[in-house]
């Protein structure tokens, strides 16, 4: 059976042949097709492609995709003369592969690239900043000046940069304690603030408690007062109402009365002879 | 089947070795047949419940596959991927827990901070994410769980720099949380990651261990403060309500008194009235029995002096001048009584 033989062959011939005259590029990359080893075109769609076999045209392929740049931790020095430890990142993408290949070739010489570029760009816009523009306020405006530049520089090495970010913003160890003295004065302050407030609230409170008591037995002073003024007039009232029906009867059930109370064995009475009580003793 | 032989010369020895030509001569067409079938065969393929099926085909993305079997062509064809779409996934920053021991490992590299007015505050937190657009997330960015921690790390010093370190411990919590979801996810989307940030959870938020003391003594003065102010709170509590009853007790001891006072007058009007009425019936016996009756009650408990009014004034002064003032004071009550 020689068709099983040249069935064999021919899919082997076919491969090969293939694998010359074709290639893939993925959705993750993309190619720069050279002829004699000068870059003659770039190639973004995925998918297969023909070309004429080597050495005619080789490819090489590069990434699409978002790429990390990861820097290590820089020191840089604010406006205000404080040292900060800057770690920074940055997100780029290979945009013109011909470029790239002609000047940085690899992705870790693209990263060494991108070293210098981040970091003099970072080193120059953060010392125009004073260190609480740089943790507080202004950050994203300053992450987005940097990016600008860096983009800029970037550009000539087929490179675009995303955007440039801060991920950790340190102090050096002596302005570290420096602040960690700082907020410790801060904590104090604060807490003999909450210790006089306390006081101050506490004093109020009794203060108040006390005139709340003031005023109400005052205030209750007063309405007894009232009450019994009242009480008193209405039984004057009474009383001259009723008296006045016969005054002198009044005087003198009245004095008969306080005789009564007043005289006790310890008065001593001087009475004249013609004294009405002797009158029938004569 | 017979297997057929053949002898093959190596120099000059020979060998029997199976005939290969002769068994692809006598099966030759099943033989491509199976080949091409075992080939094709390698397409077949299940895509997990919690898994979509991403086909690249000669590395350009055509289509995409839901769980179960599915079928695509094989190797150097088309490719497929599997992202876990459901999956949560999940890291930390600040520090590590080791799932199997239960490990604790703190990072302060990435958990010290710097707040806004230039503190310090340790924070450990969680971010959790899971795929939004598996077509994203594989062709549009490179290692993406790396993209996703740096962002964070970014994302999460810029907020607490916007907070206070009083914030940052107490009651912006939830503040951070919110606001640093929205940013990273901000981020990712002008990435085009393809994930959605589900949680961003802050664990431990504590100063450093460098100034805990001074934080523990604020919260203490905290406390001190509401110490102070409940002992304070106390204090009214206890006599306020003292003072409103005693001043109603003042109030109704009035009210008491005062009733008393106008029944007792009314009283004795009443008596008045009552003797008046009887003493105008027969005024002169009246006033007389009255005043007998009542020096008859008064006068056996008293020392009693009379005197000649002719020579009494002599007696007087024989009695002694301790005694005048005594005789006096009744002597005059007794003038005021007999008019």
């Amino acid at each position: 059976m020689r068709a099983v033989r040249i069935f064999f062959v021919a899919v082997v011939v076919f491969l090969v042949l293939a694998s010359l005259i074709t290639f893939k590029v993925d959705e993750t990359k993309q190619a720069l097709v050279l002829e004699f080893g000068k870059p003659l075109k770039v190639i973004e769609q995925s998918g297969l492609h023909f070309k004429l076999p080597p050495p005619f045209r080789t490819i090489e392929i590069f990434e699409r995709r978002l790429l990390i740049y990861d820097s290590p931790p820089n020191i840089v020095v604010t406006q205000d003369k404080k040292n900060l430890v800057v770690d920074a990142f940055a997100r780029w993408r290979i945009v013109n592969p011909l470029l790239f290949r002609q000047t940085v070739r690899t992705e870790p010489g693209a990263q060494a690239r991108l070293d210098d570029i981040i970091y003099s760009d970072l080193l120059r816009e953060l010392g125009q900043h004073n260190l609480d523009d740089i943790v507080s306020a202004n950050r994203e405006m300053i992450m987005e000046a940097v990016t600008k530049e860096a983009n800029v520089k970037a550009k000539d090495y087929g490179i675009e940069v995303l955007d440039v970010r801060i991920k950790r913003t340190d102090l050096p160890q002596e302005n570290e304690d420096a602040i960690f003295r700082r907020m410790q004065a801060e904590r104090h302050r604060i807490a003999n603030l909450y210790r006089s407030e306390g006081e101050e609230a506490a004093l109020k409170i009794r203060a108040q408690a006390d005139k709340e008591v003031k005023v109400l037995l005052a205030e209750s002073y007063r309405k007894s007062q009232v009450i019994r003024g009242m009480a008193e007039a209405e039984a004057t009232k009474i009383y001259a109402k009723a008296f006045n029906q016969d005054p002198d009867f009044y005087e003198f059930s009245r004095t008969l009365e306080m005789y009564r109370k007043a005289l006790n064995e310890r008065t001593t009475i001087v009475l004249p002879p013609n004294s009405v009580l002797f009158k029938y003793l004569k | 089947m017979k297997i057929p032989y053949k002898t093959v010369a190596f120099g000059t020895d020979t060998m029997r070795v199976p005939d290969i030509g002769a068994i692809l001569r006598r099966s030759g067409f099943w033989l491509i047949a199976l080949v091409i079938l075992l080939w094709l065969a390698t397409g077949i393929h299940v895509i997990g419940p919690d898994e979509v099926g991403i086909i690249r085909t000669f590395g350009k993305y055509t289509r995409i596959e839901k769980s179960g079997l599915n079928y695509r062509l094989p190797w150097p064809i088309e490719r497929v991927d599997r992202p876990r779409i459901t999956e949560i996934k999940r890291f930390e920053i600040g520090f590590r827990m080791n799932r199997q021991t239960g490990k604790y490992i703190d990072k302060p590299e990435e958990s010290l901070m710097l707040t806004g007015s230039l503190n310090i505050v340790d924070m450990d937190l969680i971010v959790q994410y899971k795929i939004k657009d598996p077509v994203r997330y594989l062709f549009r960015v490179r290692d993406v769980p790396t993209t996703v921690r740096l962002a964070t790390e970014a994302v999460i010093r810029q907020v607490v720099g916007q907070h206070t370190i009083d914030e940052a411990l107490t009651t912006g919590k939830g503040l951070i949380q919110t606001e640093s979801m929205k940013m990273l996810q901000e981020i990712l989307d002008s990435y085009e990651c393809g994930v959605t940030v589900t949680q961003v959870q802050l664990q431990d938020v504590l100063p450093p261990d460098e100034v805990a003391e001074a934080f523990r003594e604020v919260a203490s003065a905290k406390e001190d403060k509401s110490r102070l102010i409940n002992e304070a709170q106390g204090y009214a509590n206890e006599n306020v309500p003292k003072a409103r009853g005693k001043a109603a007790q003042m109030i109704l001891e009035a009210e008491a008194d005062s009733a008393q006072r106008v029944k007792r007058s009314q009283g004795e009007a009443e008596n008045f009235m009552a003797v008046m009425r009887a003493y105008k019936r027969a005024p002169e016996v009246t006033r007389k029995r009255m005043l007998l009756e009542t020096m008859e009650q008064v006068l056996p408990g008293l020392q009693k002096y009379i005197v000649q009014t002719d020579k009494g004034s002599d007696l007087v002064n024989v009695i002694g001048s301790s005694l005048l003032k005594t005789e006096e004071q009744p002597k005059a009550k007794t003038e005021g009584g007999s008019k």
